[in-house]
C-alpha cells in the first residue's frame, strides 16, 4: 500500500502507531528521512493525523494516513470534515477485532459500516477493499485517483491478515495512470474552506436548506460518477451452483476452496455498493450468502440492495477458518457442505 | 491598506455588537499589512466557535477547521508550504480544551506558525459555559455555584517548552496587541499570543458588566505592562516572554 501511494504521487503522511498499520507509518518515516520532498508527521493522536492530512491536501500535497479500528473511530470527525470541505485524501484502515482495543493482532471486517457511515451527517464515501498484495498496490493508486476525481476522502480497507501478508508481486506489471492535483493550493486565492454548510464561494450558509441540498446532491452525484469508473469485483467458483457466496478480503481467501461447489462473488469496491453488477449476478442464484468476519454488516446492505433475504454467515473473533465457514453454511443452508 | 485584507462585502459580521473578535481581526489585518502579508504569502486557519469565523472574513485563503483541530491542520500546511505564513486564530476553549493535546505537541514540535488565542474565559458561541480558562468561582451556565477548578495556566504550558514565544495582551491595548502579533509572526518558531478579550453577551452581563465598553475599561484598569526584561508575566501583566 505504501509503494502504491508513492506511485500515485503521495508526498505527505501523518499517522499514529497502531497495530496492524504501524508498518506504513515506519515506511513513511524512512521515506521522509531519505526524500526531503516527502513530508511526515508522527502525530500526537489519530485525530491530529486525520486533520493533518486534510490540511496537507489543502496546501497542495497528496496526503494519506493509515490506522486500525480504534484510530479509525477517532478519525471519523475529520473524514466528515473532508466530505463537507471536499478534500481529496486517502485513509487506510487495517481492520481488527473490536470494539474498543479488542484483539489488536487478529483480523476482522468489523469496520465495514464504520467506513460508510462512521462520521456524523449524510455523505457518500468511496471505499475499496483489496484482497491480495498486488491488489493492495493497485487499489492504493486507484484510491488516490478516485480521491482526486471525487474531491473527497477515499477509504482503503484492509485487515490484520492482509496487512501482514507477504506475496511476490511484479510491480512493473501494474501500470496505472495517476490523476494530478487539480485544486490550486493554499496561498493562491482568497477562498474559505469551511466545515460549515457553505455556498460555492465558501460563505457560511448555516440556515439555508437549499444550499445544503445542492451541496449534498452535487457531491453524491460526483462520487457516484467517479465510483462508476471502478465497478470492480471478482466472480469465480462454480457459476452453475444455485448458491452465490459473497465475501471480501481475508474471508475470500480462506473460503476460496468452496469455489468447487459454490459461485463466489468478491466486491472490491465496497461503497458505493455495486448495484447493477451485483443485481444482475445475484438474479441467477436461488440463495445468496454473505460470509464475513463481523455479524452481518455487509449482509444487511446486500439485502437492502437486492430487496431479498440473504443468508448470514458471521465468523467472529479473528480465527477465520474454512471449517467455520463450512459449519456456518451447513447450519444456514440446512445441508452438508463438501 | 488593512481594509484590503478584509472581505467588507460580507460585513456586518456574525459577531454580536460589542464583541472583541473584530478588534483582533482588524489588528491582525493591520499587522499583516505592515508586514507585507497578503493572499499570496499568508493563510489564516481558525477553529470552531465565534472566533472560527475570522478566516472567512479575510482576503486570504482561509481554513475553518473542526473544533479544536486548528493546530494539526496548520502544522501540516506549514510543512507542505514552508514559504507560506500560517496564522491560527482560535478561541481559548478550542485551543486549550478540546485542542489541548494538539497545543502541547504542536508547541513541542515548534513549527513556524503563529497562534492568536481569543481568550474570553468562556464558551461564548454555545451560550456561556465554563471553559478551561474560566477563573475559579466564576458563575457560568455550567458552574451555577461558581467555577470549581483553577483555570489552565497557558503561560506555563508554553514555558514548558525548550523554546517558546508567549505574549499576553488585551483587545483594549490595541497598539500593544498589534505589536505582539507582528513580533509573533516574525518569530521563527511556534508563537502564542494570549489575547484577553471580552464576551459581553454570554459572559459579561452575568458577571455584572452593563456594556462591552465597561469590560474594556476593566481591562484598561486591571492590566499593566510587565517590566522590561521580564521572564515571567504576572497574573494581569501584558508583555512578551520568549526563549530561543
Amino acid at each position: 500500500m505504501f509503494l502504491g501511494a508513492i506511485e500515485a504521487g503521495a508526498n505527505f503522511f501523518a499517522g499514529y502507531p497502531i497495530t496492524p498499520s504501524s508498518e506504513i507509518l515506519v515506511l513513511a518515516a524512512e521515506r521522509a528521512a531519505k526524500d526531503p520532498s516527502f513530508k511526515f508527521i508522527q502525530s500526537e493522536d489519530e485525530i491530529a493525523a486525520a486533520n493533518a492530512i486534510m490540511g496537507a491536501s489543502l496546501a497542495g500535497a497528496k496526503s494519506f494516513t493509515a490506522t486500525a479500528g480504534p484510530g479509525f473511530s477517532l478519525m471519523q470527525e475529520a473524514i466528515g470534515y473532508g466530505h463537507q470541505v471536499e478534500i481529496p485524501t486517502v485513509i487506510i484502515n487495517g481492520q481488527r477485532v473490536g470494539p474498543a482495543t479488542g484483539m489488536p493482532t487478529m483480523p476482522a471486517q468489523e469496520d465495514i459500516l464504520q467506513s460508510r457511515y462512521g462520521s456524523s451527517g449524510d455523505y457518500f464515501p468511496i471505499v475499496f477493499y483489496p484482497g491480495s498484495v498486488a491488489e493492495c498496490y493497485r487499489y492504493t493508486i486507484i484510491s488516490f485517483n478516485a480521491a482526486e476525481e471525487s474531491l473527497s476522502p477515499v477509504i482503503l480497507l484492509s485487515d490484520a491478515f492482509l496487512s501482514h501478508l507477504n506475496e511476490v508481486v511484479d510491480l512493473e506489471s501494474i501500470k496505472l495512470e495517476t490523476v494530478p492535483r487539480t485544486r490550486p493550493p493554499l496561498g493562491t486565492g482568497q477562498r474559505t474552506f469551511t466545515g460549515l454548510t457553505h455556498d460555492e464561494e465558501g460563505r457560511a450558509r448555516t440556515a439555508d436548506a437549499k444550499v445544503h441540498r445542492q451541496w449534498y446532491y452535487k457531491t453524491k452525484e460526483r462520487n457516484t460518477k467517479v465510483a462508476a469508473k471502478y465497478p470492480d469485483f471478482e466472480l469465480s467458483g462454480n457459476k452453475q451452483s444455485d448458491t452465490l457466496l459473497i465475501s471480501s478480503g481475508i474471508v475470500s481467501r480462506v473460503i476460496s476452496p468452496l469455489g468447487s461447489e459454490f459461485a463466489l462473488f468478491r466486491p472490491i469496491r465496497i461503497f458505493p455498493m455495486l448495484g447493477t453488477e451485483l443485481r444482475q449476478i445475484a438474479d441467477k442464484y436461488k440463495t445468496i450468502a454473505v460470509i464475513e468476519a463481523n455479524d452481518g454488516q455487509y449482509a444487511s446492505l446486500v439485502e437492502t440492495e437486492l430487496h431479498r433475504d440473504v443468508v448470514r454467515v458471521p465468523i467472529l473473533g479473528g480465527r477465520i477458518t474454512l471449517e467455520l465457514a463450512k459449519e456456518g453454511l451447513k447450519q444456514s443452508l440446512g445441508r452438508e457442505v463438501s | 491598506m488593512y481594509k484590503d485584507l478584509l472581505k467588507l462585502d460580507l460585513f456586518p459580521t456574525s459577531w454580536c455588537p460589542g464583541c472583541g473578535i473584530g478588534q483582533i481581526m482588524i489588528q491582525l489585518a493591520m499587522a499583516m499589512d505592515e508586514l507585507g502579508l497578503n493572499h499570496t504569502n499568508c493563510t489564516v486557519i481558525s477553529g470552531v466557535g465565534c472566533t472560527g469565523r475570522v478566516s472567512g472574513y479575510m482576503k486570504v485563503d482561509g481554513v475553518y477547521t473542526l473544533h479544536g483541530r486548528t493546530l494539526p491542520v496548520a502544522e501540516a500546511i506549514k510543512l507542505v508550504k514552508p514559504d507560506l505564513k500560517v496564522i491560527v486564530v482560535s478561541g481559548d476553549g478550542d485551543l486549550a480544551s478540546i485542542g489541548g493535546n494538539h497545543l502541547l505537541h504542536a508547541a513541542r514540535r515548534n513549527p513556524d506558525i503563529t497562534v492568536l488565542c481569543n481568550n474570553n474565559n468562556v464558551y461564548g458561541l454555545t451560550g456561556g459555559q465554563a471553559g478551561p480558562t474560566t477563573p475559579r468561582d466564576t458563575k457560568t451556565l455550567t458552574t451555577p455555584d461558581g467555577a470549581y477548578y483553577d483555570p489552565i495556566n497557558l503561560q506555563n504550558v508554553m514555558k514548558s517548552g525548550a523554546k517558546y514565544f508567549y505574549a499576553r495582551t488585551t483587545v483594549q491595548h490595541q497598539l500593544h496587541l498589534r505589536n505582539c502579533v507582528k513580533e509573533a509572526i516574525n518569530w521563527p518558531g511556534f508563537s502564542f499570543v494570549d489575547i484577553a478579550c471580552h464576551c459581553i453577551e454570554n459572559n459579561g452581563r452575568r458577571l455584572g458588566f452593563n456594556s462591552a465598553y465597561e469590560m474594556l475599561q476593566h481591562f484598561r484598569k486591571t492590566y499593566t505592562r510587565a517590566p522590561a526584561g521580564a521572564t515571567e508575566l504576572g497574573p494581569n501583566e501584558i508583555g512578551i516572554i520568549r526563549k530561543t
